[in-house]
């Protein structure tokens, strides 16, 4: 079934999405105000911020390296070698 | 206008955006009678904006970033609404096992308004073939329509007027699907996609059930996002360099082995081997189905207690 690579890239995106969910409860969620914030309540927030994106980000990376790989594997398959 | 995806192209009414629009309306208009409150009418708003940004589109060509940016418009109902009816949306996310996020207005609303574009982008860039987008659009609808009812049935609180505010989508992409189905008798045009994307969008936002549905559209975003990142930003499809599929001698569909083709979902179906159009319409079905299931297992995590 020739649709099987995809459906298991879809299947990592869905499976991405719930973990980094859990890490973002888990992890960030509970992130307080660092000590020695002069501006109180900003530094954590923006630090919240960044580890958000990070994971939007990881998601984004993890993505686009499993369809690289098989978009090569894909294509090595569809390329004749020289010795042929 | 020509089917492009046959040899030699035949032609085919289009847009049929307009008797869809006419139908969604319709179908809110009765949820309003059977069961008053703002959600039928935000919607309405939300599909008439989307709607009319489609048919520019479809009469007049518009640039790669200017649809992106007056699709933003098409949340402004929703916005506008919660002024008159403050539980219209509620402004967290509510994830499975874990339970809702904390809530935020501010970054929610910017979050739905900055959804538009994505969503109805995605429905549209997933109209390219007979059949593709009816179906997928009746899948999502029907996983969406799944969660809302779970949540209905586990959530005492929760009111049926969304359950019947979700069914006109419902309605209207089983009666889409009766034209759009391989051979097509009818396209949707821009005025079509985009109005079902963003009702699709307006509706996981009203309902609740945000997560379910971005899992659900899991191939449509994969498909999005493959495109824009191969060509690095919003490019109107019909100015792209290279081509992501062609159209051989044997009349079947034929991925581009050119390194600067987009890669786009059918792309990637197709580096397995040229298909026939129908034949390529049926994977990206079950590709469709299996984020549905995935969706479903979602909605359960998520209401079922």
């Amino acid at each position: 079934m020739r649709t099987a690579p995809i459906i298991g890239i879809e299947v990592a995106a869905f499976a991405l999405i719930l973990v980094e969910s859990y890490a973002f409860f888990t992890y960030i969620v509970p992130v307080g105000p660092l000590p020695h914030d002069p501006l109180r309540y900003t530094a954590d927030a923006a630090l919240k911020v960044v580890l958000t994106f990070g994971l939007g980000l990881l998601w984004l990376v993890v993505i686009l390296a499993l369809t690289r790989v098989y978009v090569r594997s894909r294509l090595r398959s569809q390329t004749p070698s020289v010795s042929s | 206008m020509d089917d492009v995806h046959k040899k030699p192209p035949t032609k085919v009414p289009s847009p049929l955006g307009p008797v869809l629009f006419a139908g969604a309306v319709v179908g809110e208009v009765v949820a309003y009678l059977c069961f008053p409150s703002m959600v039928p009418v935000a919607l309405i708003g939300v599909a008439t904006i989307a709607f009319a940004v489609g048919m520019v589109d479809d009469f007049s060509v518009m640039g790669g970033r200017a649809k992106p940016l007056l699709l933003l418009f098409a949340g402004v109902p929703l916005v506008l609404s919660i002024t008159l009816q403050p539980d219209l949306y509620e402004p967290h996310l509510v994830f499975p096992i874990l339970g809702p996020s904390a809530e935020h207005f501010a970054i929610y609303t910017l979050l739905v308004v900055a959804a538009f574009p994505i969503v109805a982008n995605a429905f549209n860039m997933m109209d390219a073939f007979n059949g593709e987008l009816s179906w997928f659009t009746l899948l999502t609808s029907l996983a969406l329509l799944f969660g809302v009812v779970l949540r209905a049935v586990y959530t005492p609180s929760f009111s049926v007027a969304r359950v019947a505010a979700t069914l006109p989508l419902v309605a209207v992409a089983a009666g889409f699907l009766v034209f759009n189905r391989h051979p097509s008798k009818a396209f949707d045009g821009n005025s079509g996609s985009l109005l079902l994307g963003a009702l699709f969008a307006a509706l996981a936002v009203v309902d609740g059930v945000e997560v379910a549905a971005v899992i659900a559209l899991v191939p449509a975003i994969l498909n999005s996002f493959y495109t824009l990142s191969s060509v690095r930003g919003f490019v109107e499809r019909r100015k792209m360099r290279a081509r992501p599929t062609y159209i051989g001698e044997d009349g079947l569909l034929h991925a581009s082995v050119d390194s600067s083709s987009p890669n786009t979902l059918v792309r990637l179906i197709l580096l397995g081997g040229p298909m026939a159009e129908k034949d390529l319409v049926n994977s990206i079905i079950v590709l469709t189905a299996a984020g549905c299931l995935l969706s479903g297992a979602i909605s359960a995590l998520t209401w079922v207690h």
